[in-house]
């Protein structure tokens, strides 16, 4: 408690302190119920402390006068539209009677908001794509810090919350609360962070800190190794049927050179039947001379005979000479088919060239694949 | 107008023909041929057909005096039956039996078929061929004569 006369000393050095406390501070003198003296620094001031005020029963200043004891109080923001933390000392006289008390009414500030405007600044420069940095308190956006590259002009200072808004759903639920939000909202995918504060005194939910930044970079990414990841499926299907039809093309070289082969076969049994046409167009021919032998020898008798004999001989020539040409013929289709059988055997030397290429690609192209779902991941995770 | 069956036979690039009455069959070349000791090396041997011996002359080696005749898969054996006596002869191959008359063969001049030993007995023309008739009854007398 302070004495009647030392509450001069106190004014001096209320003068004197007012405006060197950062946040601002009011000094007041009540005498028995009303304001005699008040002094406030120019950034903070309160209706209440105006010299002839009178207080009402129910204030810090009336409770320390009445209990002639030193009080503390915390008072809410629904009282003064701030939280305010006033100190009251009793102020007695020479008889030892209470004469009225010597108040001390300053802000209480949460540390965070009370740095805010130092860190704030600093802070929203530091992200890549920059970031937008607010404080609310319990109903609105009370503190903002936009960057350079980003702004939320939306969500300006006073702005009220709504039970969308993350900040609003971090006081509900009294936890942390970080969120990805796609272009939908606000015109390009973002990432939100909200925090909820604590007083210290008394652990009450205050006052949330949060931190926008843009995701566009990240977004971008992911969009691309998603774009990537299915062209390359593509890609890899499309090998796959090529060497399937490679494979297939192997197959059909295999299978045509085996029937080249059964032709070749075929024409060299051709060859053999051509042989046994001449055998017996020989013997043929041989039957008709020795007809026509017979004929002769036999005179007047044999004419017949001999014309028989004849036509023998030329069917037997007519049948011998269809076997050259049957030889000729067989030959064009050796040689037809030895040559179509060069050139499939080239083909298939190709087409095993295509598997082995297909299959390289093919690897390499699960390389990437895999490297681009490693990106997926990473853009993912950004 | 008269005219004359020959048998045509093939001896190396050369044809020669006898009158078909001299003919008696043609055969492949049978495997087994008969060697004979003591004659000349023209004379194959003997072959049996059908109960006759035959002897097999090559006709080749007597007319053209080579060592060795090749033979093919059309030479023939034919068997001449001149005066009753049964004669083989290796021929390259029998090409035909023709008809010609009788004034389309030109006879050779005395001179000339008298060098031969009138073995020759005629040429016949056929388009570009030109066919050696031999004289069948020579024929016989000079194979079967030794030189």
């Amino acid at each position: 408690m302070i004495a009647l006369a030392g509450v001069e000393s106190c004014k001096f050095m209320a003068e004197f302190m007012a405006d060197l406390i950062p946040g601002g501070i009011l000094f007041g003198v009540v005498e028995h119920d009303t304001f005699v003296w008040v002094k406030s620094s120019e950034s903070f001031s309160l209706d209440i402390f105006q010299v002839g005020k009178r207080l009402n029963e129910d204030t810090t200043t009336m409770q320390a006068i009445q209990n002639k004891k030193v009080l503390t109080q915390n008072i809410p923001r629904t009282v003064y539209g701030l939280r305010v933390v006033i100190v009251s000392i009793p102020i007695i006289d020479d008889k030892g009677d209470i004469w009225g008390a010597f108040t001390i009414a300053f802000p209480k500030l949460h540390p965070v908001a009370a740095a805010f405007g130092d860190f704030a600044p600093i802070l929203a420069e530091m992200f890549p794509e920059g970031a937008y940095i607010y404080m609310s308190d319990l109903t609105k956006i009370a503190y903002a810090q936009a960057s350079d590259k980003f702004d939320m002009p939306s969500i300006a200072v006073g702005y009220d919350l709504k039970e969308t808004d993350i900040a609003y759903r971090a006081l509900q639920t009294k936890k942390p609360i970080i969120e990805e939000i796609d272009a939908s909202k606000y015109g390009q995918p973002l990432t939100i962070a909200n925090f909820p504060l604590y007083d210290d005194e008394h652990k009450n939910l205050v006052a949330t800190l949060g931190i926008v930044t843009p995701k566009k970079t990240a977004v971008t990414l992911r969009e691309m190794s998603i774009n990537l990841e299915s062209s390359l499926e593509g890609i890899a299907a499309a090998i796959e049927e090529l060497s399937a039809s490679a494979t297939e093309i192997h197959t059909n070289e295999g299978k045509l050179n085996t029937d080249i082969k059964g032709i070749i076969n075929i024409s060299e049994e051709i060859n053999e039947v051509s042989a046994f046409i001449k055998e017996i167009a020989d013997e043929t021919k041989m039957l008709g001379l020795n007809a026509a032998i017979e004929a002769a020898r036999a005179g007047d008798a044999g004419r017949g005979f001999g014309v028989v004999a004849e036509e023998i001989r030329k069917l037997s020539a007519q049948s011998k000479s269809t076997v050259p040409r049957i030889k000729q013929l067989t030959d064009t289709i050796k040689g037809k088919v030895e040559e179509a059988s060069r050139k499939s055997n080239i083909s298939l030397d190709a087409s095993q060239g295509q598997a082995a290429a297909s299959e390289e690609i093919s690897a390499s192209i699960e390389e990437i694949t895999s490297m681009s779902m490693e990106l997926s991941n990473l853009a993912k995770s950004l | 107008m008269s005219y004359m069956q020959l048998v045509v036979f093939r001896l190396g690039d050369e044809e020669y023909a006898l009158e078909i009455t001299f003919a008696q069959e043609i055969i492949r070349i049978p495997e087994r041929i008969t060697k004979m000791p003591y004659l000349p090396s023209y004379i194959e041997g003997m072959i049996d057909l059908r109960g006759k011996a035959i002897p097999i002359i090559d006709l080749k080696k007597r007319f053209g005096g080579v060592e060795q005749s090749e033979r093919s898969v059309d030479s023939r054996l034919l068997i001449l039956n001149i005066e009753n006596v049964g004669i083989g002869i290796i021929v390259d191959d029998v090409s035909e039996v023709i008809k010609v008359e009788e004034q389309s063969i030109e006879r050779l001049n005395a001179e000339l078929s008298g060098l031969g030993s009138n073995r020759v007995q005629g040429v016949v023309r056929i388009d570009e061929r030109l066919i050696l008739l031999l004289n069948g009854l020579n024929f016989k007398a000079e194979v079967l004569t030794s030189r």
